[in-house]
């Protein structure tokens, strides 16, 4: 495990977030913690990068948000995927396969 | 749709910003209370739990500012926080706002005014199908440079000979006499050929346009050809009432019954002209000189594949050959124009002048207005440089001063559009005289819009130049440090290059006008060689045989002659102060010279004639009752033909025949002064004058010189003629002073238009240095209260002001006077009596501008030597 968290791929960002909303419709502090768990602590989000993506992801269609109470009773906007977004998700996903595995043929290759 | 959507929550955002903001607030907020909740279940306590989030994450303010700083309507929102702000520094000093916006509306309004007339003379496509390819063709006299009409004869030959032209046309507007339903009554009407219809590509809105038959003559002139008529739609409303089984009825309105074949379609004219009737022109193949001489007009429509430089080249080879084939045609050639540019050859000089002129006007508003906010920004330079410590890119700081401009300058083009649309209307009813091509109306259009819209941001543009180079270059931590002490030396530099430019564009604009006035002036001590004081003129058509013509005037001569205030009277086929027309003679005795080797202007006048207009008769007599058909043939000439004639013998004796009059022998009896009959800026030709009772005429003027009012005799005159013939009809009732004034008109308004715009740039100027002076006053007041304080006296301090301002006025005179050397001789042709380099207008322009600046430097250069010495060293 590298010391400092890793920065995030251009473009990946969103897809985690997508990923993460496909499970349950989350907050914005609960896609954070729950991205830094999934990587186990891999990737931490910094709460301007994560809310720009939420705003993009928005514009575009691909979620939704919500005003509900939390488990502690506070007030938090929660966010869910769109049809749209769930699209988005599985052709990312699909593609993500194929960079990786094409990228993963060229590295083990010498 | 996902477009559809960013714009939507953009606009949401841009609109209900609080609540946005709001809820980005609150959504923060959870997110910092759960990230502090789960650090504080970790054992820290609050404050340290929420100083780790902290660190972590950064200010929550600055997050908050990135989220909002991505959205596309950001960039709105900054434009929208620029312009809020511009609008108010702008509403903080209203003065300086007040008086750039209505140094800009002045200069915008003037573009726009003047724009629209070029556009609608010069730019818009004549009201005609494919106007472009229509053609002016007249005849040029050898070594000649002016235009006359063309000989039917020619006309045949070129219609028969080119090949470049769909269609020629020939005409000639002829008055006509009518009976309506007020008596006798004068109408105009146009003699056309065939080809005229599809030469202007318009047809008959009723009815049908003359065949070709229709127009080959028969029987003897001016009979038409057949016994048809063409209404204008005008004509058409007016008289018949707009009756649309006009066509087939016989009328008679050309003086003999005629059947009406067709109306042409409402406002069509040919070229400017707009004539009641059109009929058919007789032309007879076999006798084609039977109706006159070089008097028509020519119009022709190209080929869809010929150009005008074909066009030209085949009708030179044309004219070349019929040259060398007929007398007639010997040593003279062609000219084609466009319709366009025949119809505005008396207006494009003054329209590009004048376009030039307020170009130039704008350009001295831009720069006045660019010092004025040169000078403000440097009022404000500790402000913009606090801006940028404090963060803000210059491009920013320059994206607000460019707002700004941008807002002063729309405000000015919004008033100068409302002036200018009113001023261009106001101009147009006050050149009413003037041919401005085929204006009818002038106003706002989508097009004088669009320039005027054009104008304002290039005018932001040349304001809003120098300021933005100004910021973009100056050092804040300088600024800072000084304390608001500017980079004086940089600033002073870019204001005194703008005065010098002011001060050169206004020296141009100053010579121009001084060049016009002096033309003006000119033109008012032109010796006429006639006294046009109460001298009433009015226009005749007199028809029947040469001796029924003759037989009329006389008895009309003799009726008005008797009336009591009525010192003489006397008749010209065309009055003077307009066109002329020449025509070739030779020597009784001598071999005809080949033809165009001696040319002189010709006049049919009648007995009386001389004494009416008050020229002088110099030697031997004029026309009087004993010259009639029958008697012998006598002609007079003016000075100028004696003199180059006969330069060393007496005329009064001699004859000559002149070729327009069939080519008659005519012994000269008396010499007369010459006048300017073709214009007051035209120098008098050799004329002949040949006697109206012995060659009578169809068109003349009947000229009388009363002793008091002359528009009190009008009524008893027209009673005299009416008692000779009931039908005589006459028209264009005028005083010689109405068209003495009527000459003037264009010259007085070209001086007057660009001295009032001359004027205007002077002041701007003044007020450009000024402003220049003013404030390096106000810079220096602590240098001036030392210089004076280590005793300097007030003549040396004086000095060095006044000198500094005045060596800037200088250079701008000096560029202005070089640039107006190479400029104004493209004003030559609205010049008289003055060269375009008239040393005494540039002289008098150089000291005018000399002593405007002096007294502009003065005011402020004694505000700085009344300095108080103590005052000004505690200044700071």
């Amino acid at each position: 495990m590298p010391d400092k968290p890793s920065d995030l791929v251009q473009g990946t960002l969103d897809m985690l977030i997508l990923k993460t909303l496909a499970l349950e419709p989350m907050h914005g502090y609960g896609i954070s913690v729950r991205i830094e768990q999934m990587t186990k602590g891999v990737f931490r989000l910094n709460a301007g990068s994560l809310f720009l993506g939420i705003q993009r992801l928005q514009r575009d269609g691909l979620i939704e948000g919500e005003w509900k109470p939390t488990e502690n009773n506070r007030r938090a906007r929660y966010y869910a995927l769109t049809e749209k977004g769930r699209k988005r998700l599985n052709n990312e996903t699909r593609e993500w396969g194929r960079q990786v595995a094409a990228i993963s043929r060229i590295l083990e290759a010498s | 749709m996902s477009l559809l959507l960013n714009v939507k929550r953009g606009l949401r955002s841009l609109l209900r910003k609080e609540q946005v903001d709001r809820e980005l607030d609150e959504e923060l907020g959870a997110y910092l209370e759960m990230a502090v909740d789960d650090e504080m279940k970790r054992g820290l306590s609050r404050r340290d739990a929420l100083r780790a989030v902290r660190l972590e994450h950064g200010s929550l303010d600055v997050t908050k500012e990135v989220v909002r700083s991505a959205g596309w309507e950001s960039f709105v929102e900054a434009y929208w926080q620029d312009l809020r702000f511009a609008v108010r520094i702008l509403r903080k000093s209203p003065s300086f706002t007040a008086v750039a916006v209505l140094t800009l509306a002045l200069g915008i309004a003037a573009n726009t005014a003047i724009f629209t007339f070029v556009d609608s003379a010069l730019l818009k496509p004549l009201p005609y199908p494919r106007s472009s390819r229509i053609v002016f063709i007249g005849e040029r006299p050898p070594r000649s440079s002016e235009l006359v009409g063309v000989h039917p004869f020619n006309f045949l030959n070129w219609v028969d000979r080119s090949r470049s032209f769909e269609a020629l046309a020939l005409v000639q507007s002829i008055p006509v006499n009518t009976t309506g339903p007020e008596g006798a009554e004068q109408l105009s009407s146009l003699w056309a050929t065939s080809g005229l219809s599809r030469v202007f590509g318009i047809s008959p809105m009723l009815g049908r346009w003359f065949t070709e038959n229709e127009t080959v003559g028969v029987g003897n002139p001016p009979a038409a050809a057949a016994h048809v008529v063409v209404l204008s739609h005008a004509f058409w409303q007016q008289r018949f009432a707009s009756d649309v089984n006009i066509i087939g009825r016989t009328t008679q309105l050309s003086g003999q019954s005629e059947r009406v074949i067709g109306v042409m379609p409402a406002g069509f004219r040919v070229g400017t002209f707009e004539p009641d009737l059109y009929l058919p022109m007789p032309i007879f193949r076999e006798k084609p000189d039977a109706i006159g001489s070089r008097s028509f007009v020519c119009y022709g429509r190209l080929r869809a594949d010929v150009d005008l430089a074909t066009a030209r080249s085949e009708m030179n080879v044309i004219v070349d050959r019929l040259g060398r084939e007929y007398a007639l045609d010997k040593d003279w050639s062609v000219s084609l124009l466009s319709l366009r540019d025949h119809l505005t050859m008396e207006s494009r000089p003054l329209l590009l002048l004048l376009q030039g002129v307020v170009a130039f006007i704008l350009l001295i508003v831009c720069s006045n207005l660019a010092g004025l906010l040169l000078t403000r920004n440097i009022g404000r330079q500790s402000e913009l440089a606090v801006r940028v410590s404090l963060g803000a890119s210059r491009q920013r700081l320059i994206q607000l001063l460019a707002i700004e401009a941008l807002l002063l300058s729309g405000a000015g083009g919004g008033v100068g559009l409302l002036i200018g649309g009113w001023a261009s209307k106001m101009l147009y009813h006050l050149t009413q005289g003037i041919s401005w091509g085929q204006i009818k109306e002038v106003g706002l259009d989508a097009r004088v819009l669009t320039f005027t819209v054009a104008l304002s941001l290039l005018t932001a543009l040349l304001c809003g130049l120098a300021p933005a180079w100004q910021v973009s270059r100056f050092d804040i931590q300088k600024t800072l440090c000084r304390r608001g002490v500017t980079d004086l030396q940089v600033h002073q530099r870019l204001r005194r290059a703008l005065v010098i430019a002011q001060v050169s564009l206004a020296v141009v604009l100053l010579i121009c006008a001084g060049l016009l006035l002096r033309t003006f002036s000119s033109l008012l001590n032109v010796r006429l060689g006639f006294q046009p004081e109460r001298v009433l003129t009015m226009q005749m058509l007199v028809l029947g045989d040469a001796p029924g013509r003759a037989n009329e005037v006389e008895a009309i001569l003799d009726r008005v002659q008797a009336l009591p205030e009525v010192r003489a009277a006397g008749t010209i086929q065309f009055l003077p102060l307009g066109p002329t027309s020449a025509t070739g003679f030779y020597f009784e005795g001598k071999p005809k010279p080949a033809a165009g080797d001696q040319i002189t202007e010709a006049s049919l006048v009648s007995r009386g004639y001389f004494a009416a207009l008050g020229i002088s008769v110099i030697d031997g007599r004029v026309f009087d009752q004993r010259d009639r058909i029958g008697s012998p043939r006598v002609c007079l000439i003016n000075q100028s033909f004696a003199r180059k004639y006969f330069p060393d013998q007496n005329p009064i004796g001699r004859r000559i025949v002149v070729v327009w009059s069939n080519e008659a022998p005519t012994e000269i009896v008396g010499i007369v002064g010459d006048i300017r009959q073709g214009g007051l800026s035209v120098e008098p030709h050799p004329t002949v004058f040949l006697a109206q009772a012995q060659v009578p005429a169809y068109i003349t003027h009947l000229v009388v010189r009363t002793l008091g009012d002359p528009s009190r005799l009008v009524k008893a005159i027209k009673r005299g003629i009416q008692e000779v013939d009931k039908a005589q009809a006459v028209t264009k009732i005028k005083t010689m002073d109405e068209y003495l004034s009527a000459s003037l008109q264009r010259p007085r308004l070209d001086s007057a238009i660009v001295t009032s715009f001359a004027g205007l740039a002077l002041a701007l100027a003044a007020i450009g240095i000024y402003g220049l002076l003013s404030y390096a006053v106000g810079q220096r007041a602590r240098e001036i209260g030392i210089r004076m304080a280590l005793g300097a006296d007030r003549e040396a301090v004086l000095a060095l002001f006044v000198g500094q301002g005045l060596i800037s006025a200088l250079i701008g005179t000096g560029i202005g006077v070089v640039a107006s050397l190479a400029l104004t001789r493209y004003l030559s042709s609205l010049l008289y009596g003055v060269r375009p380099t008239d040393p005494a207008t540039f002289a008098g322009v150089a000291v005018l501008l000399t002593l405007v600046s002096l007294a502009a430097c003065y005011i402020p250069a004694r505000r700085a030597v009344s300095v108080d010495p103590m005052v000004a060293l505690r200044y700071e």
